[in-house]
């Protein structure tokens, strides 16, 4: 997120798309919901009929993949009309030619021809958005699960700068994190790109700086492989070996039969886990690791502060915390490290990582965290960023064109699969699916499809159907409801018993190479 | 009467700890309160309102009640010679209230023996903790009538200590004991109780809502309101001093061998009420809200609420922590159009 949670609390507006935020991001719903009674406005722009539809002044459900369309087509408007933060884009900005140049071609009617919304909708939207003091534009997977899931993001950064909602308190561009720490994964360099602080690895002095402190030469200076790449080239054997943590691709990875393949097909399978998960039992070497109760360490969560988390209780069995397995690892195979705790990994990520230079153990063990970037110890942390100056300078508008989905229903597959969470279980279920209460409250994968194609089809609610796309199929039983709208069906990945990603599209984005998970043609037969 | 300087409190505690597990005010390095084992350093006296109240004590957020080893199984009922010190009035009528239910025709004996085990000291409130105590409405503070062991009022520098019970008066047997005038005690008390009641104002609103549930003139779209809100949480029920449902789970080691545990639960939660069918009776959020509050403030039992005025015990927790606002007391407000 660019902005502080807490900042929610004085938004005039929110304009939410793609993020159930009552049902994933629930205490940040929560301050949503009651913004609202104190009288901020709320867009949202979400193809489902999300709790927060209830709260919305205008819901506007699009055509699964047409985003970049829609904020096209309000960024057309806010600039037909005048409504965009002149001083902002002149002072802060570069590129807005090229930008009004594309968004000229999204006009209200070409946009509900594309979308499916109401070229008035798209218009009251973007006014009320421009016309906002204090908007906060806030998405989660919904934006980023595509093969334009750059491009979805990118049009959102258009349209925050084109109306001058960033670089002040309660505005801002706030991706909504689904895990508790996959910032503080990504901060640390989980990424094949980067070191620690995002410090590209194809940088010389980076390279030397890492190789200096680790005492290490010829540290590789070519960016690795994603998981999507990982996968394609453990099939081709140009990769034989893959160590997991914490991590379960054989429910969570689009296209299981593609994964299944591309696993069996390694020499050497090593995974990390608290549980014996889908992907652990085909493992050669399983590594049982300690649970967030049984370590301790950081966490840095969804708007950037970095907190400390304490034990509380021991790890059972042969538990133990990832990083002494990993330590562990590393001395077996050459490469001794030599760290006595995780306050002395954070003394290293301090001197090696400018944005946590200032983020020490023993400032966390007095506060309640801190919100980087953090360059010194005498710095408060940065609740909003982008405040005078963009980090790289001006703020280049990056306009893009709509494009489809990859795989656009027809008639064969002649509905639209778009796959998420619900409240009671997190990703493959490894963990909310061992707990009791969350097992009774959701015991049971579900389809949620619309009673229209549901009476056309014979459907009932309840009954046992099938969901088939070009790659698998899988049965579960029919969830009857409006929250979909017609020719649409939505699924979650909790379930073993019906493991949505049988069917999704391995189909990702060219920069992120994120999968699309949010948009994949299906067709729906009732079982007999 | 009795009375201990307030100074000789660590030590009166530290004395008890060598028969009992002590549970003391602890002020914690977050700033919050919590109930847990007596330790000199984090002790406070100046504690306010514990952000929960101390029913796991008797009803653990998860509880073995029996194990299975090689198919066989063995209760296990575990309760420890325990003292409770320093709880509010409102917490002692939530226990009161809790054992009741728990005990009143079925013993359950997980709870029991544990509530057996414990000896109970209430510290007087001499005002409001903060602004969502609603005890003077409950009738169930600022100052505990009945059930407790021992009774401490703060009076400064001194505490001044009521006895409730034969097992309270045989901690008093130590020399750090004072003895005071029994009159003059009776009257210090008087004065104490009638400003500490003074100070807490009566909620008027939550009579003026019992009385519309009771003669049905509630307007149903309060629920509705309130439904569409609510996240779902179950954080009302967890603080709550009265909440006591629970779920049972099996948890399987190894075959033939396990546990069997139970786990605080909801009503708020839909599968507390979904049938084996699919069919659930409280199906919306709405409905489960209404049912909660109305246990509370109209279908609670007579014998269990105790002298209290219902089966809400006017701590005011679920209006402090819920992240949406929809507390005791603004669900009463509602009710009776104060919204």
């Amino acid at each position: 997120m660019t902005n502080s949670i807490n900042e929610f609390d004085d938004a005039d507006l929110f304009f939410i798309t793609g993020s159930n935020t009552t049902a994933q991001h629930p205490l940040i719903g929560s301050r949503i919901i009651n913004a609202k009674e104190r009288g901020a406005q709320i867009i949202l722009l979400d193809p489902r009929e999300i709790p927060l539809a209830r709260f919305a002044d205008l819901h506007m459900r699009q055509h699964i993949g047409s985003d970049v369309a829609v904020l096209n087509g309000m960024m057309n408007i806010i600039i037909e009309e005048g409504l965009y933060d002149k001083a902002f884009v002149e002072k802060r900005t570069e590129g807005f030619d090229q930008l009004k140049a594309v968004v000229s071609r999204y006009t209200p009617r070409v946009v509900e021809k594309i979308s499916g919304i109401a070229a008035h909708d798209i218009e009251k939207a973007a006014r009320l958005y421009a016309g906002a003091d204090k908007a906060m534009l806030v998405y989660a997977m919904g934006i980023t699960q595509h093969t334009t899931g750059t491009d979805n993001v990118k049009s959102c950064a258009n349209l925050s700068m084109l109306t001058g909602h960033i670089g002040r308190p309660s505005t801002g561009v706030n991706p909504l994190r689904g895990q508790n720490n996959v910032q503080g994964a990504c901060d640390m360099g989980a990424l094949p790109n980067v070191y620690s602080g995002y410090q590209p690895v194809i940088d010389a002095t980076v390279k030397k700086k890492f190789e200096e402190a680790w005492k290490r030469e010829n540290l590789d200076d070519k960016p690795g492989l994603t998981i999507t790449d990982m996968m394609t080239a453990a099939q081709n054997g140009a990769v034989r070996a893959i160590y997991i943590m914490g991590e379960n691709p054989l429910m969570s990875d689009p296209d299981t039969s593609h994964i299944e393949h591309a696993l069996s097909s390694l020499d050497f399978l090593v995974v990390q886990d608290i549980f014996l998960t889908e992907t652990a039992s085909r493992a050669d070497v399983v590594l049982p690791a300690a649970s967030f109760a049984e370590k301790e360490g950081t966490y840095t969560n969804t708007e950037r502060r970095v907190q400390l988390s304490r034990q509380a209780i021991p790890p059972p069995g042969s538990a133990r915390p990832d990083w002494e397995i990993i330590c562990d690892v590393s001395r077996l195979a050459g490469y001794p490290m030599n760290y006595e705790s995780t306050a002395d990994i954070m003394k290293e990520i301090n001197a090696l990582t400018p944005s946590y230079a200032g983020i020490t153990w023993e400032r966390l063990e007095k506060g309640q965290g801190i919100q980087w970037p953090c360059p010194n110890e005498e710095h408060g942390g940065t609740p909003y960023l982008h405040r005078d100056r963009f980090s790289k300078g001006m703020g280049t508008f990056l306009p893009c064109d709509f494009k489809p989905v990859a795989e656009v229903p027809d008639e064969e597959y002649d509905f639209m699969l778009t796959t998420g969470r619900i409240y009671y279980h997190y990703h493959t279920g490894t963990m909310t699916r061992r707990t009791s209460i969350l097992e009774r409250e959701a015991p049971a994968p579900l389809i949620e499809i619309n009673p229209d194609d549901a009476k056309r089809l014979g459907i009932r609610g309840n009954d046992v159907i099938e969901l088939t796309s070009r790659r698998g199929s899988i049965k579960a039983r029919a969830e009857l409801t409006t929250r979909v709208p017609r020719k649409v069906v939505f699924s979650t990945f909790h379930f073993h018993e019906a493991p949505v990603n049988v069917l999704t599209n391995p189909a990702h984005d060219p920069v992120a190479k994120i999968p699309e998970y949010k948009g994949c043609a299906v067709k729906v037969r009732r079982c007999i | 009467m009795k009375t201990l300087a307030k100074k000789d409190v660590t030590r009166l505690l530290k004395t008890w700890t060598k028969e009992y597990s002590v549970l003391a005010p602890a002020r914690k390095s977050s700033g919050d309160c919590i109930f847990e084992p007596f330790q000199e350093g984090s002790f406070t006296l100046d504690y306010g309102k514990p952000s929960l109240p101390p029913k796991a004590v008797f009803l653990p957020h998860s509880d073995v009640i029996f194990k299975v080893e090689k198919n066989e199984f063995r209760e296990v009922v575990s309760a420890k010679k325990t003292i409770l010190f320093g709880i509010r009035s409102c917490d002692m009528m939530g226990i009161r209230q809790s054992t009741s239910f728990m005990t009143r025709d079925q013993k359950d004996i997980y709870y029991n023996e544990k509530r057996i085990q414990a000896i109970t000291v209430v510290m007087a409130c001499p005002g409001p903790q903060n602004e969502t105590c609603f005890c003077t409405t409950t009738r169930s503070g600022p100052v505990a009538e009945k059930g407790f062991d021992l009774l401490f009022y703060d009076m400064g520098d001194t505490l001044m200590i009521e006895t409730g019970s034969r097992r309270g008066e045989g901690l008093l047997s130590s020399d750090l004991f004072t003895d005071m005038d029994d009159a003059l005690a009776r009257e210090k008390i008087q004065i104490f109780k009638e400003k500490a009641a003074g100070d807490i104002p009566k909620v008027d609103a939550v009579m003026g809502a019992m009385n519309k549930l009771e003669d049905g003139t509630a307007d149903e779209k309060v629920w509705e309101y309130f439904g569409n809100k609510c996240i779902m949480c179950g954080g009302c029920a967890y603080v709550c001093p009265t909440c006591t449902c629970f779920n049972v789970y099996d948890q399987e080691s190894s075959p033939g061998s396990g546990l069997r545990a139970r786990a605080w639960d909801t009503c708020l939660f839909g599968g507390f009420t979904r049938e084996a069918s699919g069919h659930n009776p409280r199906s919306t959020q709405a409905s489960r809200l209404k049912r909660r509050h109305e246990h509370k403030l109209l279908y609670y039992n007579r014998t269990d609420i105790q002298e209290a005025l219902c089966g809400c015990v006017g701590c005011g927790r679920c209006s402090d922590y819920c992240p949406v606002k929809i507390g005791a007391l603004e669900v009463a407000k509602a009710i009776n159009n104060e919204r």
